[in-house]
Parts: structure tokens; sequence; C-alpha cells
């Protein structure tokens, strides 16, 4: 069932036993699988059926820190939430993602890869997936790696049939839950804001939050600060371990010979480090995105590289006669060091129109990361060299320790941790069930609830941990 | 004459000049690993690309 309003929502008789805030990836996921296990779920979704300018008005934040996206812009809210503006991109994390880095602290989940591969041939189902391929090593060093561009599911869209028909899931679209109220053991009820006022408070004996990875955190540390931390009774990592994928054009690459790999339908090939690489120039993981560039493109680029190296540019120019596919852009996405500091904060100043105070988000890359970005290009044009495959240039930005481009994409609008994993309640929020510590029946999907973020994009992981909850709560409540 | 060139004979001093560029051959030579990885202009190069 979806209903447009509160108001019809109010006007049949549906007792939830459980309650989504969220219809993303994460809260669709959770509720299909709870529906289908015969219980009954309530999801709330803030926004309606389609975008509008007043529903993202409630997304207006700041960022302090280094320069990010509006955010307002970096996620969307209406039915479907985020899905609607994802490429579709398709990874999980990697399975040395789940492990602790000695040279990286906070790093390390309470769970490993094995707990979410039981669910990827759901994940493949709902997101539309081929099979998973392996990693395949070039080097040492460089694995050239899988990322599948998927049909870019719009949960919202591709759902919204079955979810009208289930008599087990009622979506009730333009219904904002402003804060949850709870006594340091149990969330009580959700405060509803509906067509633009207070609209009571709604029960229910589970609550999950997945309401995406900035707001999870907004919501929790407003209710909690509401009822005197009766929400997140443990709640100093609260908003803190906050994580994107910073990504910027590194470089190029003249490429001779494709053997060792090969381009996807776009023209592209990723590739990340080893995990001996990693340990052993301890940087965190990334990912080099090789984006062919048509012949033109080459010839800048073999013009300052015959002023370095004539002949091998006479090398480069005679394969250019025999292969026409050998130039590319480098751009790099990296995996960024949890960090406390990177944190989501409440504004003491600027509210929604609910009242509810806005993000002031804190974010900095680290020095870390600036190196991980330098030796991993390094690591690539090294394993390119060796393999006679062709050749690097750093973009002069780097090599010469300049600032990072503010022209550039910035980073993959990928918002991970604020109520991360854990066992350290000091550093984590919920634990390796998605449980708020403390708390009998709150639970938090969606990439808040990552430790680390590593190199890839998030969807896929998302919704495999949105399974795996979903059969963890249809255990817990049908027992 | 100054007292350096009172204690040491002229030939002393020209066996002593003549044999100075011999004593390169005892320096430790740069590498010349023609596979070695060199980083020029921004470019992870082969020592044998610049040659």
């Amino acid at each position: 069932m979806i209903f447009d309003s509160y108001e019809a929502f109010r006007a049949v008789n549906f007792t939830a036993k459980v309650c989504i805030l969220g219809s993303g990836p994460a809260g669709t996921t959770i509720a299909r699988k709870l529906g289908a296990a015969g219980i009954p779920v309530v999801v709330l979704e803030a926004g309606s059926r389609e975008f509008s300018d007043d529903s993202q008005d409630f997304y207006r934040g700041v960022t302090v820190g280094d320069p990010y996206f509006d955010l307002d812009i970096t996620r969307l809210r209406f039915m479907g939430g985020s899905s609607n503006h994802w490429a579709g991109w398709c990874r999980v994390l990697d399975s040395q993602d789940f492990e602790a880095k000695a040279w990286a602290p906070d790093t390390g989940w309470p769970l490993g890869c094995a707990d979410i591969e039981p669910y990827l041939p759901e994940v493949q189902d709902i997101l539309e997936l081929p099979d998973f391929r392996p990693d395949v090593p070039i080097s040492d060093d460089i694995r050239w790696v899988q990322l599948i561009k998927s049909p870019a599911v719009r949960f919202g869209e591709k759902f919204a049939d079955e979810l009208d028909r289930s008599r087990n899931v009622a979506v009730v679209l333009s219904t904002y839950a402003t804060e949850l109220t709870g006594d340091g053991k149990r969330v009580i009820a959700a405060k509803l804001w509906s067509n633009g006022q207070d609209a009571g408070f709604f029960t229910a004996d589970y609550f999950i939050v997945c309401t995406g990875g900035l707001e999870n955190s907004r919501l929790l540390l407003w209710s909690n600060q509401r009822s005197n931390g009766g929400v997140v009774p443990k709640a100093t990592a609260l908003g803190r371990y906050w994580m994107e994928h910073p990504t910027f054009e590194g470089g190029n690459a003249i490429l001779a010979d494709y053997s060792a790999f090969e381009v996807d339908a776009t023209n592209e090939a990723f590739f990340s480090p080893t995990p001996a690489a990693m340990e052993r120039l301890e940087i965190m993981n990334f990912g080099i995105r090789l984006i062919q560039t048509p012949y033109p493109g080459i010839k800048s680029l073999i013009a300052d590289l015959a002023c370095t190296a004539p002949e091998m540019a006479e090398w480069v120019s005679y394969q250019l006669s025999q292969n026409l596919r050998c130039a590319a852009q480098l751009y790099v996405a990296w995996e960024q060091a949890p960090l406390a500091s990177n944190q989501i904060r409440l504004s003491k100043t600027d509210v929604d129109p609910a009242g509810v105070p806005r993000i002031e988000l804190h974010w900095k890359k680290s020095e870390l990361e600036r190196r991980t970005l330098l030796e991993g290009l390094r690591l690539f044009g090294t394993t390119l060299v060796r393999k006679d495959l062709g050749r690097v240039r750093i973009a002069d930005w780097l090599a010469n320790g300049g600032d990072y481009p503010t022209n550039e994409e910035l980073a993959g609008h990928h918002h991970m941790g604020g109520t991360r994993m854990g066992t350290d309640v000091t550093k984590s929020v919920v634990d390796a069930n998605s449980k708020v510590h403390g708390m009998d029946n709150l639970y938090v999907g969606g990439s808040s609830v990552f430790c680390t973020s590593g190199e890839c994009n998030p969807t896929t992981t998302i919704v495999a941990l949105a399974c795996r909850l979903g059969d963890h709560l249809s255990k817990v409540i049908g027992a | 004459m100054s007292f350096f060139t009172k204690k040491i004979s002229r030939r002393t001093i020209m066996q002593a000049l003549i044999a100075l560029p011999a004593l390169s051959l005892f320096r430790k030579l740069p590498d010349t690993d023609p596979d070695a990885i060199v980083e020029v202009n921004g470019w992870i190069l082969k020592r044998s690309d610049l040659t």
C-alpha cells in the first residue's frame, strides 16, 4: 500500500510492528524483506513521489573544512531516496576492507565479507547485476577490478507496484519523522510532521532509521538531544567518523598494450592495490579509473613526453600508428581514513521548516589520503612500466605538492559513517546487527553504519547489509 | 718559497695531480640499471626511456 499523505494512512486501520524511516535502497529492501516474512511494516518517507524544491530545502546545510557539494544537492528527498540520482556503479567492498589496517587507526569491522556474501545473489536480483567477476592481478601491486555499470535501479520506480499491492507494507509519503523519543532502552515513538504541521506521534515495536548517510546522524543527534540521551545512550561516536570517496584526476597514461586487462563498453577500466601493496606502503585502498582518451587527446601528452624522453615518445608514436587505443585519463577515488573529527553536527543557528537543526558537516582530507593518492599512481605507473603496458604521468598539482583542484568532481556523493558499526561503544553507534548500542528496538540501515569506506561505490554493500538486517529482524521479530 | 713547496717536491705535486682522475674510480657510481624506475617531470619511466 502506498499513501500520499499521513492523513490518508490514518484513515485505514493498519497496525505496524516495524516503522522504517526512509524509502531509499536500505529502507525499501528491509521493508520488502519484512513484508515477505509476513511482518507488518510502515515506511515513512519525508518526500513525495517526485522531486520538489520545497522538499529538497529540508536538506540544506553547511560544510566546514574542505570544499564539498551543497548538502541539498548531494542527496534526494523523495520516494526511492538517493537511488534517484545514482549512477548505477556496483561493486561490493573488498574482503580486506573489513579487516583492521595496523597503520590506520579505527579501521576494521565487527563482521567480515563472508557475513554478507550469502546475500549477494539477492543483491544481484534487486540491482539487476550480472555475476561478479574475481579481481585479476596484473602485478604484485595492482589488481584489475570489476565495477559493474548496472541499469541504476530507482527503488521508488522499480518497487512502487509491488509495494502498492503489498498487504504487509504501507509506504506513507510526505511524512517526516522529525525526532524519535526514547527512554534509554527503547524508542517509544516517532514524532511526525506532515502537511506543514505537527502530526502527532507514531508508535511501533521496532524502529529502523534509513534516512541516508547524512540524515541518519542528524535525526539521531537531534532525537538524543531532545530526549537527554534516551535514543542513543552511548553517543560518543554519534555523527563521527564520517567518510566520502574523494575523487580527482591524478594524471594521464599512454597505453600500448591491453593484454593484461580490457576496457568496458564505455572505454573504462578500474584498478586497485593488492592488500600486500597497501600494507607495504601503509596506504588506504583506492580505485584508479582509466578512461580512454580519443586519439587527438594524446598529442599534447606525447609532446610533453618528448621533452623528457624523446626516444620513448618516438616509441609511443610508433605504437600509435599500430594501435589507436593508447591514451587515458586517470581518475583516482580513495578510501578515507576514518577520523572522529570528520563529523556531522547540528547547526546552532539554522533550522529546517519543521524546526529541526540543519547539518553542519565538518570534513577534511588527511595527509594519509594524500599519500595514498600519490603512491597509488606511482604503484600503477610502476606496474605499467614493469609490464611494458605503457607509461603514466602524474598531474603537476599532485607531483609538485599543490592544492587539490577545486574545479573537479571532489567526491563521489557517497555518505558513509556517522553511526558506524563496532564493538567499542566509544567508537561506534551500532553493533554487528546494526542495532544501536544499549537500545532494544532501534536499528540503523544504510551506509552510515560503514566502519570504513573501501574504494568502491557503496550501494551494493548497502543493499547486501539491508538484506542481512531484514533476515535478522525477521528472525528476531518472528521468534 | 712557501712552507708547502719547500717540503714537497714539484715532481710529487705533479704526480698527485695526474692521479686525481683515477680517484673517481673509487666513487660510488650512479645506478645505471636500464630497467630502474625513475620519475622525471611527473612521468614514471624506465631509465632506458631517457637514453
